[in-house]
């Protein structure tokens, strides 16, 4: 899971950083003292205000070479700017790899201190934020397969290109789109924009540069043909007027890796030539070497997939049977409360609650949400619709002269419904709720939206590194197979026991 | 075979003598704008047989679910037991603890076993020690020949052990009335007989009984009075040999001819 893994991942660097920081706070107590800095108060301010502390870091989860994973741990010129940074300053973080916009949206909401996603500093996104000084200058650039005839915008008439949805890329495409006469496909991720092209149905990326040049290193079967355009810089960003000492920090320390060469090393390592990346290169490229590689990646993720899932399906289970005998209670109101949740959680998409639960309600309440909280609530609310209606549907399906026998017998409509009708309903619902616990499964995998780190998501962090999405989909996809076959099999068992 | 031949658990002149336990005045039922019950008023003594006839449609089955209030009158009172169960403050439950009812379909709890379908309303309505319902329970199965079933699972059973079973799960609460709502129709004509000696049974200890049949003979054997329902009201009644024998009102004469 996502949050657990990057709080391991977090509290193994606060030990690191610890000790960092008490080295880190004893030299700039030395050096405000000794040496004159060029502006010793701000710099041992902003040292103090932040040194010690632990912040919450948002970041992509698929912007290579800025932030992917490498053999199951976050990396890139971004995790290693800010790991860099934060040593020099003395804090401590943990990142939430959540997705670009995820990303954003979580600083927004407060559930994150910071983002550094490879954002680039635009009017538009300043109305919101406050950035960072820039750490990196890029610029768009389009791409095209090897084989292809297209050099220049002018090539384009009539065809399609794909861009990353809410980066430069798009937005510079879209600007032109019309001059040139070409239809912009937006996408999400960095490896869909390949797939695409790979597959035909664009003929064109627009993209960062950085971005194609390492998915160029990584062996994708593109040419860069046009010169950088609409230059911009990225920048490390914080909510409008929040987070100011963080902010203060991240600049002090950027310029003291510029100044120390710590910087240049960082991107030497990740767009210099392609011999840096060497190491990649050796690895087993086999389908098999590409299992092996995932493996625990993937093991995670059926973890987490499975945990999540009967943890919800027990909420779901409950708010089920009490809402389906809401449901078919002579009691108006409780019928009516029954209809509304069932109206609500049914015609509403998972993808929304997931995002307002996890980041609609710290903005709204200004308490931090924990990712499986979100995750369950989202999933049981939106299953525990669909079992009302199945646990309604099956005492419905009860003989109307089992309620009849038992109430001329001076039973209860309570008793009755304990002792008759519900023993009854429940082998009638049984087959109907299984279903409902393997959709419930792949339900599960829109979470990836909020970077809870089930399956699905792993499989996208596993692509967006290595660019091989039809092989990794299809591990994922015989991972969901085990699963079920996990689930079915326990609930298989639970209800013979039931019978 | 006559009348004469038979004992009838309470003679006509001793029947008004006893005391009055349902009493059903200018009753109206309508389901939706279909009124089947036209202004009913009915007076049932303790002891007493009743058997109520008439064409399908005639409201003869809801005339006995008012009764125990399985459906709810639209105007009119009933009087259970001193109970105006038309009172919306009344404990029908209550009520209904002293009124067995007997179903077509027999509507034995599948998810029982037989004992269990008669210990279920001792043990959890009325509070009683699982060893002593059992022990009643138990009783009642030999009484309706069906012991040997206790702890078969009701749909292993043929039609009339099932409403055997019903019976004796009526009878387990002990209660003062027995309605019966076509508790033969549903059987093989073969399997009719067992239900009925266990209803002539009942009759003869004296249980105050309102039985809806098409078994005329029953009618005719072992009732005490016999009430002929026709488009919602009764069109007729008295003695069953005076019903059977001389029907005064046409419906009554076309509806004999076509059943006897």
């Amino acid at each position: 899971m996502s949050c657990q893994a990057q709080a391991q991942l977090g509290t193994a660097k606060r030990l690191r950083h610890r000790a960092r920081a008490l080295l880190a706070g004893a030299v700039a107590v030395i050096a405000a003292l000794v040496t004159a800095l060029p502006t010793p108060a701000l710099a041992s301010a902003t040292s103090d205000a932040v040194a010690g502390k632990h912040y919450i870091v948002a970041t992509d989860t698929t912007f290579a070479p800025f932030e992917y994973r490498d053999g199951g741990e976050l990396v890139g010129i971004d995790m290693d700017i800010l790991a860099a940074v934060a040593e020099e300053e003395g804090f401590t973080y943990e990142v939430q790899s959540l997705g670009f916009n995820a990303a954003l949206q979580a600083v927004t909401s407060g559930t994150a201190d910071m983002a550094i996603a490879g954002a680039s500093i635009t009017e538009e996104r300043k109305q919101m934020y406050d950035f960072s000084d820039p750490y990196f200058d890029s610029g768009v650039q389009m791409a095209v397969p090897k084989s292809s005839d297209i050099a220049s915008y002018e090539d384009l008439a009539g065809k399609t290109v794909t861009a990353k949805t809410g980066a430069e890329g798009e937005s510079f495409a879209k600007s032109i789109a019309d001059q040139y006469g070409f239809d912009v496909y937006s996408v999400d991720q960095a490896s869909t924009m390949y797939q695409l092209v790979a597959a035909g149905q664009a003929v064109a990326v627009f993209d960062d540069y950085p971005i194609i040049a390492y998915g160029i290193t990584q062996g994708q079967d593109l040419k860069i043909v046009t010169d950088k355009e609409q230059g911009s810089s990225y920048g490390a960003l914080v909510a409008k007027g929040k987070n100011q000492e963080l902010l203060a920090a991240f600049n002090e320390g950027l310029a003291k890796i510029q100044a120390n060469g710590k910087y240049d090393e960082i991107l030497e390592k990740y767009l210099g030539d392609t011999a840096s990346s060497g190491s990649t290169a050796e690895t087993d490229t086999s389908f098999l070497g590409l299992v092996k590689s995932s493996l625990p990646a993937f093991v995670e993720g059926l973890k987490n997939t499975v945990l999540i899932t009967l943890i919800s399906f027990a909420f779901a289970l409950a708010i089920g049977i009490i809402f389906g005998l809401f449901r078919v209670s002579p009691n108006a109101v409780l019928n009516w409360i029954a209809k509304f949740y069932v109206w609500l959680f049914r015609g509403t998409p998972i993808l929304v609650w997931a995002f307002f639960f996890y980041f609609g309600i710290p903005q709204l309440t200004g308490v931090p949400m924990n990712i499986w909280v979100a995750g369950v609530l989202t999933l049981c609310l939106n299953s525990g619709a669909y079992v009302t209606e199945i646990v309604r549907g099956a005492i419905e399906a009860v003989d109307p002269g089992q309620m009849e026998a038992s109430r001329s017998l001076g039973a209860s409509y309570g008793l009755t419904m304990r002792k008759v009708i519900l023993p009854q309903a429940v082998q009638i619902a049984i087959p109907s709720v299984i279903n409902q616990l393997i959709i419930m499964v792949k339900d599960s995998s829109l979470l990836l939206a909020i970077g809870f780190a089930e399956l699905l998501y792993q499989a996208q962090q596993i692509y967006a590194a290595n660019f091989r999405v039809t092989e990794t989909l299809m591990i994922a996809a015989a991972f969901y197979l085990i699963s079920i076959s996990i689930l079915t099999w326990l609930a298989n068992k639970a209800s013979r026991r039931l019978k | 075979m006559t009348s004469a031949t038979i004992e009838k658990p309470v003679e006509a002149a001793a029947a008004s003598e006893a005391p009055v336990v349902i009493e059903v005045k200018d009753l109206h039922k309508s389901f939706g704008k279909n009124e089947v019950l036209k202004g009913i008023d009915l007076t049932i003594h303790k002891g007493e047989v009743i058997s109520i006839i008439g064409p399908s449609g005639s409201g003869k089955s809801t005339l006995l679910r008012c009764l125990n209030g399985l459906e709810t009158a639209t105007s009119g009172s009933i009087v259970v037991a001193g109970h105006d169960i038309t009172d919306p403050k009344c404990d029908m439950d209550a009520v209904r603890q002293d009124i067995g009812m007997v179903f077509q379909h027999f509507n034995l709890f599948p998810n029982m076993t037989v004992l269990e379908n008669v210990t279920y309303a001792p043990i959890n309505v009325k509070g009683m020690s699982e060893a002593e319902a059992k022990k009643i329970g138990m009783g009642l199965l030999g009484t309706v020949g069906l012991a040997e079933k206790a702890d078969a699972n009701p749909r292993s059973l043929s039609g009339g052990q099932k409403q055997r079973v019903a019976i004796a799960r009526a009878l387990a609460m002990r209660p003062g009335i027995m309605l019966f709502d076509e508790a033969t129709s549903a059987l093989d004509p073969e399997m009719v007989n067992d239900v009925l000696d266990i209803m002539k049974g009942l009759a003869q200890e004296g249980m105050t009984m309102v039985v809806v049949t098409h078994e005329m003979g029953f009618a005719r054997e072992v009732c005490s009075r016999v009430i002929f329902t026709a488009d919602g009201v009764i069109a007729e009644q008295g003695d069953p040999a005076e019903v059977f024998g001389h029907p005064k009102s046409p419906r009554l004469q076309e509806f004999l001819s076509k059943v006897l």
